[in-house]
């Protein structure tokens, strides 16, 4: 074994850990989801049909993709095989969806719906407040 | 670094994320709107708050007690009620203003020590209230030249929820919400804490129809006796400390509990519209002339605590049954998805139920509280066909935990999709009432109402409540009507 190599992995890894960690308490990311002053406009039926599903299955806990009953979904890098996992599986508090109550064409679009989600923070202007 | 290494580290770094989600609701403490520390006077700038472009929010009123809905009448008059009573076991008296030019408030009638007032509504000039009833039953009060008498009283509602609504249907009645006095069907510890149960130690919940219960009785802490060792058994529909027995056939009766109903303005007998609903407090006539209801779901308190449910917004069938106390937004209980973590899945606690619940129109978020709303019907304000909803926000940790604040703002609501918007919420880096934010703008949204003409959308923002392990502590005189007005439009 290259122990050079072994440190470097061992140091991704705690990198990495630490990146998940800060994600994983919103450090450092702007406030994202629907924005308030323009929704999200978009000409993609999947993105649409996946807002819809995602109304129905996952908004009660994530407000808008943020923080609520569970953490926020639009502020971390899961890959969509991490999201589709967690929906058929659960995890910790989170149940799992069967496809009976999520199709996988709908987790597919929730997907899609999600990564859009993730791109739109909002303006500057309105993460502070006017108030002393 | 390597292609390889790199799509190494994407993979580590989202398994990782995804753990920490994982973790994250069992490691968190709860962090709910209520949970912070409120110094005295509530600040007040429309800046602080974000409505979409080409609206534009400002307060019409300020210093308000326990506000809890506004009226509008045929010449543009505002007329809003103080509620009288807030959950914390605060009690005011119950007033009916109208607002003012410059925002002063004139009383133009007052009630009894029994509310609180839930909402208002004006029917051929005549204002009809819904009393909620914590003391003696809930009532329909119409107030006629300032006079105040009772259209119905008696209703079964001084438990946890209240006497709600009214709203006037396109057939001329009057719709109300009549609220559970349990969370899910037990009476229990949480309802002592909620304050009623030691002045009517005999009161639960009345089914509308007959019903047939499962053998499932329920061991608590008693708090009506002065020995802290001593325990209760209680069933479902039942007084605190009464077992039920397999089978048992609880009889139906009218007025109920968990209901919607309806009675003529000019009085005479009471129809159920509806049943099976936990607290159902928001009601509204969409364009099409359909009801609406917004439902308050579970809360994880008492001896049958439920997990993780949606607050609801209904479209009404009349006839329906609409789940409580066994199903959630259409969902039955008996699902792991339900059962809080670390305890026991909810067991059913009817033998058969009355129907399947119909699909909800749309899912809120869990604890927001999705309150008053209203339908915007013309296009002077946009959002035809569209409902606005008032979301009171969380009351963690009393009713469960929660990672961040829920609610505390206004969203639109599409119908006929369920898609759910934003429309007026606190600026900041994260959502949460004004309090918490340390902020000018809105604290807990109760109620939103148009305006006969549909021009403008009132907001009734409750004032602040702050949450203890002990229970919520609601601050007078820090309530705020807003007005949400299209640019250029006055």
């Amino acid at each position: 074994m290259n122990l050079h190599k072994s440190s470097r992995h061992t140091t991704a890894l705690v990198l990495i850990m630490g990146a998940a960690l800060l994600l994983e308490g919103g450090c450092g990311s702007a406030r994202r989801g629907t924005p308030v002053i323009k929704p999200i406009e978009t000409a993609d039926a999947r993105v649409k049909r996946g807002e819809i599903a995602f109304y129905r299955a996952c908004n009660s806990c994530h407000i808008g993709g943020a923080t609520g009953l569970g953490p926020a979904l639009n502020d971390k890098p899961l890959p969509g095989f991490l999201i589709r996992f967690q929906v058929r599986n659960g995890l910790g508090a989170m149940p799992a969806f069967s496809k009976a109550q999520l199709s996988d064409a709908e987790l597919d679009a929730i997907v899609a719906y999600l990564q859009v989600l993730r791109e739109k923070e909002w303006p500057e202007e309105y993460l502070s407040v006017q108030t002393d | 670094m390597t292609k390889s290494y790199r799509a190494f580290s994407i993979l580590l770094l989202g398994a990782a994320a995804l753990a920490l989600s994982a973790c994250v609701y069992m490691l968190s403490s709860s962090d709910g709107g209520g949970q912070t520390v409120f110094d005295p006077p509530r600040e007040i700038d429309p800046a602080d708050i974000v409505v979409p472009e080409g609206y534009r929010i400002e307060p019409v009123a300020t210093g308000l007690t326990f506000p809890t809905d506004v009226a509008v009448d045929g010449a543009g008059r505002v007329y809003v009620i103080e509620a009288g009573y807030s959950y914390g076991e605060v009690w005011t008296e119950p007033r009916l203003l109208r607002i003012e030019p410059g925002g002063r408030t004139s009383a133009i009638a007052t009630g009894a020590r029994n509310g609180p007032w839930t909402g208002v509504v004006i029917h051929d000039g005549t204002f009809y209230i819904a009393e909620g009833g914590a003391l003696q039953g809930g009532r329909i009060l119409r107030v006629e030249g300032g006079e105040v008498t009772s259209l119905i009283e008696n209703l079964p509602t001084m438990g946890d929820h209240h006497t709600n609504g009214p709203a006037i249907g396109p057939d001329g009645w009057i719709y109300l919400g009549l609220g559970t006095a349990t969370n899910s069907g037990v009476v229990g510890v949480d309802n002592a804490q909620f304050g009623w149960l030691s002045r009517k130690p005999q009161f639960h919940d009345i089914p509308c129809r007959d019903i047939t219960l499962n053998r499932r009785n329920f061991e608590s802490d008693n708090p009506l006796t002065p020995d802290s060792g001593d325990r209760a058994i209680t069933g479902a529909y039942s007084p605190f400390g009464t077992p039920a027995t397999a089978g048992q056939i609880v009889t139906g009766d009218l007025p109920c509990s968990g209901a919607i109903m309806r009675i003529r303005p000019q009085g005479g007998e009471m129809e159920l519209v509806a049943w099976g609903l936990r607290n159902p407090y928001g009601l509204a006539f969409s364009p099409s002339g359909e009801l609406y209801v917004t439902e308050n779901a579970f809360d994880v308190r008492g001896s049958r605590p439920v997990w993780g449910t949606a607050d609801v917004l209904w479209k009404i069938t009349p006839g329906a049954w609409y789940g409580w106390p066994d199903f959630s937004g259409g969902h039955p209980l008996n699902e792991e998805r339900f059962a809080p973590p670390g305890g026991p899945m909810p067991d059913f606690l009817l033998a058969k139920h009355p129907g399947q619940p119909p699909e909800p129109a749309a899912l809120l978020g869990v604890h927001a509280s999705a309150n008053g709303f209203d339908f915007s019907h013309g296009m002077g304000f946009g959002h035809r066909g569209q409902a606005f909803i008032a979301l009171f926000g969380d009351m963690a940790p009393t009713v469960g935990k929660v990672l961040a604040p829920v609610g505390f703002k206004v969203v639109r609501v599409d119908v006929n999709n369920g898609v759910i918007h934003d429309f007026a919420v606190n600026k900041g880096k994260v959502n949460g009432p004004a309090s918490w934010l340390g902020s000018g703008g809105l604290e807990r949204p109760v109620a939103a109402q148009f305006d006969p003409r549909g021009d403008a959308l009132y907001v009734v923002d409750f004032g602040v409540v702050t949450m203890t392990e002990e229970g919520p502590i609601p601050q007078q005189n820090t309530g705020v009507l807003w007005r949400i007005s299209r640019e250029g439009i006055w």
